[in-house]
């Protein structure tokens, strides 16, 4: 199974994808709005979130690509 | 142990401040200077408005709580970083723009030096701590862009900057190096 953790406007949570997926981060950032959108994941639900919502977000890919981060840039210190 | 901190404004000064019980030699490096505006955002106080960043914190661990430390007012860049992180047992990177990130990385790389990063995003509702190995800079969207000073971010900045401090802590104690995400509602190890 592979996680989709997703953090927009401050909140982070765990989203599962079922299967082995490998996905481009274009899908990435597509099932991101999609789940926010529908309430999917735990603490995030934002029925108008705008299509292009994470197109300036970063995606991690870590443990061979099991689990998968969207996130917003840090370039601060 | 030594400890060279690179960048002590918001991030790196409020960590540093969480480090002075370490059993370490805590070093800081900065090149600009403490402004008003900070104030509200980094572990500044009033009479440090006007002196170079690491000579203040420096100054600060000294004056509140008796911890000596060094403090080397200059911008890190190719030229420097040997003289500066070579001697370091563990860096910390907690600077506000990716070119430096960058030469911090080549050296720690060239130099199989313990590195750690810390940054935050530019509307503050986020930030990590990663270590180098799985660590890439992010750049400004645009440049200028607007960060989080003014302390509207404060408690942000205060969480990210303990996150970093514990994450050192484990390092000095163990060896450990965990990452970590901060964001409004949890601090998550990852």
């Amino acid at each position: 199974m592979t996680i989709l953790n997703i953090t927009y406007n401050g909140y982070s949570a765990d989203y599962p994808l079922d299967g082995d997926v490998r996905l481009a981060d274009a899908d990435v950032r597509r099932i991101a709005v999609e789940v926010v959108r529908a309430g999917g994941v735990r603490g995030l639900h934002v029925p108008e979130l705008p299509e292009n919502a994470f197109d300036h977000f970063v995606i991690d890919r870590f443990d061979e690509g099991a689990r998968i981060y969207i996130r917003p840039k840090v370039p601060f210190g | 142990m030594r400890i060279v901190f690179c960048g002590v404004g918001a991030v790196g000064s409020t960590a540093a401040m969480f480090c002075r019980n370490l059993p370490a030699t805590l070093a800081f490096v900065d090149f600009d200077r403490v402004e008003s505006k900070n104030l509200l955002a980094q572990a500044y106080t009033k009479p440090s408005l006007g002196k170079n960043k690491a000579e203040a914190l420096k100054a600060q661990l000294l004056s509140f709580w008796g911890v000596k430390s060094e403090a080397f007012g200059v911008r890190v860049g190719k030229d420097n970083v040997e003289a500066l992180c070579a001697p370091a047992d563990l860096v910390v990177d907690a600077f506000d723009n990716l070119a430096s990130r960058v030469v911090l990385s080549d050296f720690a790389r060239a130099a199989n030096k313990p590195l750690v990063h810390a940054a935050i995003s530019g509307d503050g509702t986020f930030g990590l701590v990663r270590w180098d190995e799985r660590f890439a800079p992010d750049a400004e969207d645009h440049a200028g862009q607007a960060t989080c000073e003014g302390g509207e971010h404060l408690p942000m900045l205060g969480a990210l900057g303990s996150a970093l401090a514990r994450v050192i802590q484990d390092f000095v104690k163990d060896g450990k190096r965990r990452d970590v995400m901060v964001s409004l509602s949890s601090v998550t190890t990852t």
